[in-house]
């Protein structure tokens, strides 16, 4: 009878387990959808390109399999199409993907305890979406969030995949996409992010900053111009935070000691 | 040749999203560094997007009738309102389409 009750106990709270898992599955892929239906112009210009720039259709579908970039992956179809030195197209690819340095770094002390194939995994699918999703103090900590983060990136990943398939297969039949002005959903999809995200002073600072840099440094070739734009915006957000808790400090401080 | 290029990028993408990850990296985050590295996603995601808009052919575009700036602007007031990713990706990407290819 004990023994019964036990495997009783034991299976319904297998299967609730079971329950939460499949619903932190259902969540990633609910809250990315968003994200990965505002890439679907991207995704199929990636693809289409590839094909329009004589790649093969192995190298075509290896770019978003392997690669799994959105900028990296547009900018070195053009430069391998345009016979550039291999030197040059992986030091492009590394700059674009340099801004991934910061978001290791910012969920380094959440993911660097993990198992190697979960570290491994989570960092394969670690794109500007999903850490726009993970900013949260909590994400990614414990199991059930783990999974829910896991299943945003993955969903991410077979999303850009298939929209970058249907490039691929319609590439022929498409016109050049490139001046269509497709990326204007990318930038559609961060404002969407960024803006409601806006809640104390030292964000606000932090996206002022990041703005203006970011366009003056575009404006002047600069190759880092994205990371450096965001370092020195991080700071002055950080600064703000610092003055802000000061002059709290100040107001509370008793009128004595002043 | 490509194949070969394609690997090698495959190879640098991953790493730069890995590296902080590795656990041995002799790499400890106080909390100030914390507390800075807090600021990363609206200032990389800022810094994303903002030249999409506003740099064109290499040079700043500030003018309201511009496909760009207009549906930017659209996209930031609806954001505000209804703090929705649907909504401010469908409403602003509309108007774009409107602006560029119909006005």
């Amino acid at each position: 009878m004990i023994i019964r009750l036990y495997l009783f106990i034991r299976l319904s709270t297998l299967s609730l387990k079971k329950q939460a898992t499949k619903r932190m599955v259902l969540k990633g892929f609910v809250d990315m959808l968003p994200l990965n239906l505002a890439v679907i112009p991207w995704g199929i210009l990636c693809g289409s390109l590839a094909i329009q720039r004589d790649f093969s259709v192995l190298e075509a579908l290896l770019m978003p399999l392997l690669v799994f970039a959105g900028a990296a992956q547009l900018v070195a179809t053009e430069l391998i199409a345009s016979n550039t030195s291999l030197a040059t197209i992986l030091f492009t690819v590394f700059i674009i993907s340099s801004r991934h340095f910061l978001y290791g770094l910012a969920l380094r002390d959440k993911l660097k305890a993990l198992p190697l194939t979960k570290r491994v995994s989570i960092a394969f699918v670690l794109t500007d979406e999903l850490f726009a999703l993970s900013t949260n103090r909590k994400s990614l900590q414990g199991k059930l969030r783990m999974i829910y983060g896991f299943a945003a990136g993955l969903s991410f990943y077979f999303g850009w995949l298939l929209w970058n398939i249907i490039g691929i297969i319609a590439g022929s039949f498409l016109p050049d996409l490139t001046a269509m002005g497709l990326d204007f959903a990318i930038a559609a999809t961060f404002i969407a992010l960024v803006i409601p995200s806006i809640t104390t002073v030292p964000a606000f600072v932090t996206v002022i900053v990041a703005a203006i840099l970011s366009v003056i440094f575009k404006l002047w070739h600069w190759q880092l111009d994205l990371v450096i734009a965001s370092i020195i915006a991080m700071c002055c957000g950080y600064f703000t935070l610092q003055l802000q808790i000061k002059l709290k400090n100040i107001e509370t401080m008793p009128r004595s000691s002043l | 040749m490509t194949l070969l290029i394609i690997l090698m990028m495959a190879g640098i993408t991953f790493i730069t999203r890995y590296l902080f990850l590795h656990p041995s990296l002799p790499i400890k985050i106080g909390p100030k560094v914390s507390s800075l590295l807090s600021f990363s996603a609206p200032a990389v995601l800022t810094a994303i997007w903002v030249p999409i808009i506003f740099v064109q052919d290499e040079s700043l575009v500030i003018s309201i009738f511009d496909a760009y700036v207009m549906a930017a602007t659209v996209a930031v007031i609806v954001s505000i309102k209804t703090k929705s990713i649907y909504w401010t990706v469908g409403i602003s990407v509309l108007t774009f389409a409107l602006v560029r290819f119909v006005v």
